[in-house]
């Protein structure tokens, strides 16, 4: 009897305590961020790189899953990822005489709409999430931009 | 026209009234989920969207831009108050009875008379007026004393102002202020296109952006008729119960950070951390999923993503019975949370209350139950129901509903079909209306869309769960100690950008 009132004592102090023992071997719930990056899920969606060479507005209605149901001409500027891009973080700039589009981080909400709606793929989706920069002039990616500039 | 898939009639010259009060005493779970407000060229149109137990229809009036007046319903139903003070602001129709003084949703700049959401006001030539005195903290009249809890106030997160009168200790009066963060998201998607609005509403709340995204694209999708494949309808609903866990988890923390309980609020956003991580597994980023899109979702699960799934489900059902003995047995969160805030079966009914506070206060309400959404009909779980009515019940809704979520979540993927996720979907919608109305984890949400046969939608209507519960924190709050309003008013795990939006 005497055993049993003391095992029931021990047994009302103990979640506490065996909780506090058991933290001491245990894993912190935090990670320690930038010395051990989180392993990200695939495809995640970070800052967008843009091909300049896949981007053709003369070829533009040739793509072999081209959903889109707008009337666009043949041989006409394409501009559909800036039409689609819900921040205006898309414009289309003259660049050699071509229009192309500028892609501005800072207004970019990461949604990738633009990569689902671009006929010839030329922008991508990266994983990239660590974009603080102190120049908000940094973060916008000039179409002069290839794959190998973008990549950190 | 019709609204798609609900019922709606014209109840023109003050029949509205009657209408709803032959409702009211037919059904007592009769409450109003929302009043939209239209521009109709030479009228203005008043739609109340109304709820019985099984049904939902829209009782429409009209009444001329010139004098655009019609009768209150508050003196039959109280719970009608915000939502006709919403669009008496907005769009200037005056409710005899319910006058607004001031404004109630816009800045106290904005000029008297301009109303936004009319399709005639040229919002270029808006001249703003000087802001009244600030309200500040001072002696009402005898004994009482006004405290201005908000806008910026370390009980809440986001900027709100509740002007409390104390006698002593003791509430007297609560004035609210809504409209710190309204962003007009409303107006603007009336310039954007439907495939664009899809992300825009999804920033109206940050932590219920999937059940946004899902409203918004299924009242589109009931215009356009599209028959959505199953897979999809399945996707979404995992979205949709990933993001419950995740809110019904915040808000049982953020109560224990409430009253000082700080274990109880690192706890649970620890295990909250998980579901997030799936949250990013299953739609690509951890807050704004971007899954939802007209005609199906974005992307799909894989087979090999499934496992994981599980074992954080299997997990998380594992620490559960410890978080329900902390809450069910802690003596500091029972003082804190017993018999505080109690609103009763009758004032849940009378103030039109929705969600976990209506649930808590015994009125069965679920949106999933009553008019299944997606494929929430063939998934069986229990509604959950406690009869208290204070915050400890509003609580332990939430704890039950995570439960409830985690075998939705089991079912969901063991009886996953395969087949497509998405179909195409014009980008033009044709003329028409529709109304969507799911749960979210603070209730139910509404969305109605109009369309004109464009790309840009004519008016969206957005009413969000926590702007229709707000009226039952300001009748409980009364004749309790002031100590009391923070975890009070936490228990209806308030949204305020949802509320402004």
């Amino acid at each position: 009897m005497a055993q049993k009132t003391e095992k029931k004592q021990k047994s009302r102090i103990s979640p506490i305590f065996k909780r506090a023992i058991a933290h001491l071997f245990t894993k912190p719930a935090t990670t320690k961020y930038p010395s051990a990056k989180p392993v990200l899920p695939p495809d995640t969606r970070g800052r967008l790189i843009y091909e300049i060479k896949d981007c053709n507005a003369i070829d533009f209605g040739s793509g072999p899953d081209f959903r889109l149901d707008i009337k666009v001409m043949r041989g006409s500027t394409c501009h559909v990822c800036e039409r689609d891009c819900p921040a205006a973080a898309i414009k289309i700039v003259e660049v050699d005489g071509k229009q192309r589009p500028q892609i501005d981080l800072n207004k970019c909400i990461f949604c990738c709409q633009c990569v689902e709606t671009c006929p010839r793929g030329a922008i991508k989706q990266t994983d990239l999430y660590e974009l603080a920069a102190t120049d908000k002039e940094s973060l916008i990616m000039k179409p002069k931009y290839t794959q190998k500039d973008a990549s950190p | 026209m019709g609204v798609n898939g609900d019922a709606s009639f014209v109840a023109n010259n003050g029949l509205h009234h009657e209408v709803f009060k032959v409702l009211l005493d037919a059904d007592e779970k009769t409450g109003i989920t929302a009043i939209t407000g239209l521009d109709l060229g030479a009228n203005i149109g008043v739609y109340y969207h109304v709820r019985t137990s099984k049904s939902f229809f829209t009782i429409k009036a009209e009444v001329p831009k010139e004098n655009p007046r019609l009768k209150t319903l508050i003196d039959i139903h109280p719970g009608a108050l915000f939502h006709e003070l919403e669009v008496a602001d907005l769009m200037g129709a005056v409710f005899e009875g319910n006058e607004l003084k001031g404004h109630f949703v816009l800045s106290e700049n904005w000029p008297e008379g301009v109303y936004p959401l009319r399709k005639d006001v040229d919002l270029s030539q808006v001249k703003f007026v000087s802001t009244p005195e600030h309200e500040t903290n001072k002696s009402a009249e005898g004994r009482e004393v006004k405290i201005i809890i908000g806008p910026q106030h370390p009980a809440l997160l986001e900027p709100e102002k509740f002007s409390v009168t104390v006698d002593g200790e003791t509430v007297t009066k609560v004035e609210p202020r809504i409209g710190y963060v309204h962003r007009g998201i409303e107006k603007s998607t009336e310039s954007h296109t439907y495939l664009q609005n899809t992300y825009l509403v999804e920033r109206v709340c940050g932590i219920c952006n999937p059940c946004h995204a899902y409203s918004f694209v299924g009242t589109v999708e009931k215009i356009l008729k599209l028959d959505i494949p199953e897979r999809a309808q399945y996707l979404r609903v995992i979205a949709l119960e990933l993001n419950r866990l995740h809110s019904h988890l915040l808000v049982l923390g953020h109560a224990g950070l409430e009253i000082g309980y700080e274990t109880v609020f690192q706890y649970f956003w620890r295990d909250r951390e998980p579901i997030m991580d799936l949250i990013e597994l299953t739609s690509g980023n951890r807050v704004y999923g971007s899954l939802m899109t007209v005609g199906g979702v974005r992307r799909d699960i894989s087979q090999d993503h499934i496992p994981k799934i599980k074992s954080v489900i299997e997990s998380l059902r594992g620490k559960l019975p410890f978080y329900r003995k902390i809450y069910n047995d802690e003596p500091t969160l029972r003082l804190r949370m017993k018999d505080v805030g109690t609103l009763s079966r009758e004032d849940a009914l009378r103030l039109s209350v929705i969600g976990p506070i209506a649930r808590a206060s015994g009125v069965d309400i679920d949106v999933r139950k009553d008019r299944p959404y997606a494929v929430y009909g063939e998934i069986p779980f229990k509604e959950i129901v406690y009869t208290d009515g204070d915050t400890w019940a509003r609580m332990n809704v939430r704890m039950d509903e995570v439960e409830e979520s985690l075998n939705i979540l089991d079912y969901v993927l063991d009886h996953m079909p395969t087949g497509p996720i998405r179909i195409e979907a014009p980008r033009s919608v044709p003329p028409g209306e529709a109304v969507c109305t799911i749960e979210a984890p603070r209730g139910e949400l509404l969305y109605y869309v109009r369309s004109n046969g464009t790309d840009i939608p004519e008016r969206v209507k957005i009413r969000t769960p926590t702007f229709a519960n707000i009226p039952s924190f300001l009748k409980t709050a009364i004749g309790e100690s002031i100590a009391d309003v923070p975890s009070n008013f936490v228990s209806l795990d308030p949204c305020f950008s949802c509320t402004d939006r």
